[in-house]
């Protein structure tokens, strides 16, 4: 077969239009802007309720919880990153959640240990039940071909359940009227970060969970299989990954950072596990949101989450100043995944430019 | 608690209806190659559709209809999406559940000014099938039923018959199982798929007009619940063979209205919130188990 | 003269940098069997893709008995009476061969109500005429995946017989058949030819052109290179005007003597649960020699070393590899024991098309140094400046043609992404290599390299397995050769004994004589 030369383009150009940067922001530029008309339609002003979204997460008053939030869903985003790298869906990150505040809060409040020990003990014992929750749906993929997606679903809310049915009536704080535990013993407080209200050791935690995801992702055998997995499973197991063992791992670690998280939401303020509080704000979803933005890739992650914890955080500021419902912070969330999603049709058309055959 | 009574019957038909809707639509979407996981999002538009379509025009069928076409044109992001721009389904489709939970959301803050639920005093429900009070069994069964819950069987034995006599039904099936192959005969790949997606969108719709007008009258956020991954479940328990999807989505009605006697008789609510998940996770380990046994090539 | 059934005119079609098709003139005679022959890469297939409405040419145009016709779709070229009997099989398994045959084109009941049921009745009964008219031996109510590949391909005939094809074309039919289903096949060609069809047989096998067609179209490198009657050419000047030169193939000259055994199988049964794919096969392979696998596609051989390697389990028997029972042992296992192989596969199992060049070759190296580590501090690490320098290296020293190494294969050629798989696998100096079909799809320059790599794999003192569906591939590079049947191995030949007849007689099982 003959070739002939391609036109050449400049390279920097073709560098620019290729870098990874430039497929997320221009979902969250097209998000925005259907956002907008969404608004328009509705008869709201976009600019001031743009406006109220920025100030609402970023005024100075307000950086501390937004910092805070930012931990969690960046916790949240990498619960789904990790098995998004070998090609699995992990959508099950509530139960996960609840499992691990639930299974800190037992600890907070039952084991007799010392104070440095127990808040140790306790983001611990978290993070190694929803770890092995998690791993259940590894081997229901991998022997009896349940995709992972279905079962983490299905698994999902009966570890939601469970967390309430043990707050409601094992744990419950009986003084007060409502579904809740005791307070946790001092003992159990997660450190302050100086006198900042909200962002705690908890963030620090999250941040350290990032850079290990990083190095592994980047610097291992493991990590490299992973990827090798998610661009095209036939060839891993025929290189000789253990598909098996490597589901087990990712979704024993993507449960047990959802564990860490969910410990983190219950030894900060209010130091309770509160029926339905931890899966109400829904970090899991806009980590999700945040970590298919960034198609899994550690690095992208703490830039992403940044952009839907402004948006979450922003969605109460844009309520409070423009009258603006605070779900619409969820539209834009799912617009961002629909429009990046649809971007294969860019792709394609790239792609089919380039194609070779006989 | 008595199990064995017609109005358990009624009770289980009435929990299984809108996920056989859903899951019926989800089924024939497997049989074209399509895996939709967006029954969730688009049965809880149609949910929205329906309140907001028989609080306006007073009727409820009028909200039925509107709940069935909208609902149709909110799966064209889908049907679009994946069948025609060969956008990935599952990531689309996570899309389009996190868009029906905000928009539904956020609609009812901006239509009605309220958070969480809306029910108006005045908001129209299906029918009952009252005229069949007084008939042994088929009225202790179907009296306090809507309409759409003997439909929703219709249907689903019609769908069993249509996919494996019809012209259509097997063009349909070709499609799904070598796309290529159905393409080369003319079979129109794009189209069929693009079709059932949207067709998958109207029975949605109807699910969701069954949740929010038929089971209960009025609209809360998320009120699906996750039985549209229920749904997901059946089409997968049913190798997406309709009939078999009506056996599966009865199984679990029944472990839903199980799970409701139960707490009548003083079990905590979590474990009714939580049975239909556990049998319908338990049924699937079951039947793969099986599977596993008969096919004993199993890769490392 | 008549006017032909069909005139390509000028057809051009390039696809990006690539020009597949660039002036060809075809002209298909009514009542004539032509060959359209070519090698892999040559551009038969864009041509026929284009004939059948698949691809739209750049430039030229198609003529119908002298009519000018446009074909936007395959529907287009169905309804001007064109059929296509494709190389991979486009059919249902699932489904009867009724089912097949009609699917489109669906006989309906009668009635109102009735009208858009299937009328399976007289679906089966055209079946069965058409089966009868034509000498195609195949039962109407048949589930397709559960017959050979020779009575699924009468269903693709069948196929375009139900749409009342005139022309039809056979994209290199007989790849899958054995000798005597390909006997039968030319048999209903002909017969098809007489009966006043036209029939367009796409192949690269010389001998089939000579035995079957009435005329020759060679391509090489999208262009016409010869035009002629079958009478008056020979298989030499069809080769020159193929291959541009006269092939010499790589011959295997010489063998040290064969060593101690790397591979050694004993009495092996593969099963999918319902059919044995595998049965009973017992075979050794000695380190400085290569082992030949002979036979026609489909008959266990691919189960066969996916067992071997370990991605597929088997059901019965024992393997050994360098001496240890792995038969139950992982993937990852029996390559540290020594296995390394040459997938049949390559986009589906051979490499991963998103990942860089480099991350390609560091598959399977990448858990010992100098890419990773087996033991020490920097076990389970691994270091990206290694594999780059591996890579480099492997890029110059098997001349794979790319820019950088951190460019996707996708960005690769067929055979220059087939010589980074041998080239990776081969740099695992493993005392086994498998190979499975390792010149499929590649063009004659790769071919050569490949075989002249392979054979200085086994001169190197190394145990070569070689699976190929081409005699002329074995009988140049291997040293003996087992021939399978149905997941059985059925006869052995030495290499001197070796001729492409007994070989092609034990692949379609007429000779029972020579059993292993």
């Amino acid at each position: 077969m003959s070739t002939v030369d391609a036109a050449p383009k400049p390279p920097l150009f073709r560098a620019a239009v290729r870098h990874p940067a430039v497929v997320p922001v221009g979902a969250v530029l097209v998000a925005v802007l259907i956002g907008a008309v969404i608004m328009v339609a509705s008869g709201i002003d976009p600019v001031r309720a743009y406006t109220g979204v920025v100030e609402g997460a970023l005024a100075t008053d307000n950086l501390d919880y937004t910092l805070s939030v930012f931990g969690l869903i960046l916790g949240m985003a990498i619960v789904f990153a990790i098995p998004l790298r070998m090609g699995e869906y992990n959508l099950g990150g509530n139960g996960q959640l609840v499992l691990g505040g639930i299974t800190a809060a037992a600890v907070g409040l039952y084991a007799p240990l010392p104070c440095a020990l127990l808040v140790v003990a306790a983001v611990l014992a978290g993070a190694v039940a929803a770890g092995l929750f998690a791993a259940i749906s590894a081997p229901l993929s991998e022997r009896l071909g349940i995709p992972v997606i279905i079962s983490t679903l299905l698994l999902s809310p009966i570890a939601v359940a469970f967390g309430s049915y043990l707050v409601r009536f094992r744990m419950t704080d009986t003084g007060s009227g409502v579904s809740q535990t005791p307070r946790l013993p001092d003992a159990a407080h997660l450190g302050t970060l100086g006198d900042l209200r909200y962002a705690n050791v908890g963030l620090v935690l999250v941040l350290l969970v990032l850079v290990v995801f990083w190095l592994v992702d980047s610097r291992t055998a493991v990590g490299f299989e992973l990827r090798t997995l998610g661009a095209n499973r036939r060839f891993g197991a025929y290189g000789g990954v253990h598909i098996g063992r490597l589901n087990l791992g990712a979704m024993a670690a993507a449960g047990a950072v959802a564990g860490v998280v969910g410990a983190v939401m219950v030894l900060s303020p209010p130091y309770r596990f509160i029926d339905g509080a931890l899966t109400a704000p829904g970090y899991t979803f806009a980590g999700v949101a945040a970590a298919l933005l960034a198609g899994g890739r550690p690095l992208l992650l703490p830039l992403t989450v940044a952009v839907f914890t402004i948006l979450q955080v922003g969605g109460a500021g844009m309520e409070r100043d423009a009258d603006v419902p605070r779900q619409l912070s969820e539209v834009l969330q799912a617009v961002v995944i629909i429009v990046l999603a649809l971007r294969t049709v860019v792709e394609a058309r790239r792609a089919r430019t380039g194609r070779a055959t006989t | 608690m008595n199990v064995l009574e017609w109005s358990f019957v009624a009770a289980v038909l009435m929990a299984a209806t809108p996920v056989l809707l859903a899951a019926l639509g989800g089924a024939l979407c497997a049989q074209a190659g399509v895996f939709n996981i967006a029954l969730e999002g688009q049965m809880l538009w149609g949910a929205f559709a329906a309140v907001v379509g028989s609080h306006y025009s007073g009727s409820a069928w009028v909200g039925v209809l509107i709940a069935l076409v909208s609902t149709a044109a909110f799966s064209a992001i889908l049907a679009v999406g994946s069948a025609r721009w060969a956008a990935d389904p599952i990531i689309v489709a996570i899309g389009v559940n996190l868009l029906a939970v905000g928009l539904t959301g956020f609609g009812i803050r901006v239509l009605f000014d309220v958070s969480g639920t809306f029910s108006p005093p005045d908001l129209q429900g299906l029918h009952r099938m009252t005229f069949l009070d007084g008939v042994p069994v088929v009225g202790d069964v179907l009296a306090r039923q809507s309409p759409l819950v003997p439909l929703a069987i219709v249907l689903a034995l019609a769908l069993a018959y249509w996919l494996s006599r019809s012209a259509t039904g097997l063009r349909l099936r070709g499609v799904g199982e070598h796309p290529e192959a159905a393409g080369s005969l003319g079979v129109d790949v794009t189209a069929y798929r693009t079709t059932v997606v949207l067709a998958a969108g109207a029975l949605c719709g109807l699910a969701g007009a069954q949740l929010a007008l038929g089971n209960v009258t009025v609209f809360t956020e998320n009120m699906t619940a996750g039985r549209g991954w229920i749904a997901v479940a059946a089409v997968m328990l049913a190798a997406s063979r309709p009939a078999w999807v009506l056996v599966a989505c009865v199984g679990f009605g029944a472990a839903e209205a199980f799970g409701f006697r139960l707490q009548g008789v003083g079990a905590p609510q979590q474990l009714a919130d939580a049975a239909p998940y556990i049998v319908t996770l338990l049924v699937l380990v079951a039947t793969r188990l099986r599977w596993l046994r008969r096919t004993r090539e199993v890769a490392v | 003269m008549t006017t032909p059934a069909v005139e390509l005119v000028g057809i051009g079609k390039r696809f990006g940098a690539v020009v597949a098709n660039d002036g060809v003139d075809l002209t298909l005679r009514r009542g004539s069997v032509h060959a359209v022959m070519g090698e892999n890469g040559a551009g038969k297939s864009t041509l026929m893709s284009i004939l059948y409405g698949l691809y739209r040419p750049d430039t030229g145009h198609i003529l119908r008995d002298g009519r000018r016709v446009e074909f936007a779709s395959p529907l287009d070229a169905i309804a001007e009476r064109l059929g296509m009997v494709h190389q991979h099989f486009k059919l249902f398994d699932s489904m009867t061969v009724a089912e097949n045959v009609v699917l489109g084109q669906e006989p309906r009941r009668s009635g109102r109500l009735r009208r858009s049921l299937l009328d399976r009745a007289a679906a089966s009964a055209r079946v069965t005429e058409l089966a009868g008219r034509y000498g195609l031996a195949v039962d109407p109510g048949a589930r397709v995946g559960t017959l050979p590949a020779g009575a699924r391909q009468r269903v693709e005939i069948l196929k375009a017989l139900h749409r009342e094809a005139e022309v039809l074309i056979l994209d290199e039919p007989t790849a899958v058949l054995t000798p005597g289903e390909v006997r039968s096949l030319f048999a209903v060609i002909r017969r098809a030819a007489d009966d006043g069809a036209t029939v367009v047989l796409v192949t690269h096998k010389i001998h089939e052109v000579l035995d079957v067609s009435d005329e020759v179209t060679v391509l090489r490198d999208g262009v016409v290179t010869a035009h002629v009657r079958t009478a008056d050419t020979t298989a030499a000047a069809l080769v020159t005007a193929m291959t541009g030169r006269d092939v010499v193939p790589a011959q295997n000259t010489g063998r040290g003597e064969p060593g101690e055994p790397v591979l050694e199988v004993e009495h092996l049964a593969v099963s999918d649960g319902e059919r044995t794919l595998v049965g009973d096969v017992s075979l050794t392979v000695r380190r400085g020699e290569i082992v030949g696998i002979a036979g026609v596609s489909g008959n266990g051989q691919h189960d066969l070393v996916a067992t071997l390697l370990g991605t597929h389990r088997a059901a019965a028997g024992s393997i050994r590899i360098a001496g240890v029972d792995v038969t139950d042992a992982s993937v990852r296992e029996r390559r540290a024991l020594g296995v390394a192989a040459i997938p049949e596969d390559r986009r589906g199992e051979g490499t991963a098309i998103t990942m860089s060049v480099a991350e390609n070759l560091a598959l399977g190296h990448h858990r010992t140094p100098p890419i990773g580590a087996s033991s020490g501090r920097r076990r389970g690490l691994l270091s990206g400046r290694a594999m780059r320098a591996r890579a480099q290296e492997l890029i110059a020293d098997f001349d794979i043609r790319t820019a950088s190494e951190q460019l996707p294969v996708g960005s690769l050629s067929g055979g220059n992404a087939q010589k980074l798989v041998v080239a990776r696998e081969l740099a695992h100096e493993a005392p086994l290599l498998i190979a499975e079909q390792p010149t499929q799809g590649v063009d004659i320059g790769a071919i050569e390299a490949i075989h002249r790599r392979l054979i200085g794999y086994r001169d190197d003192g190394h145990g070569v397995l070689l699976v190929s569906h081409e005699i002329s591939e074995l009988l140049a590079l291997a040293d003996r050769i087992l021939v399978m049947l149905g997941g059985r191995v059925v006869a052995e030949f030495a290499r001197s004994d070796a001729t492409p007849e007994n070989i092609g007689a034990a692949m379609s099982g007429a000779d029972q004589a020579v059993r292993a």
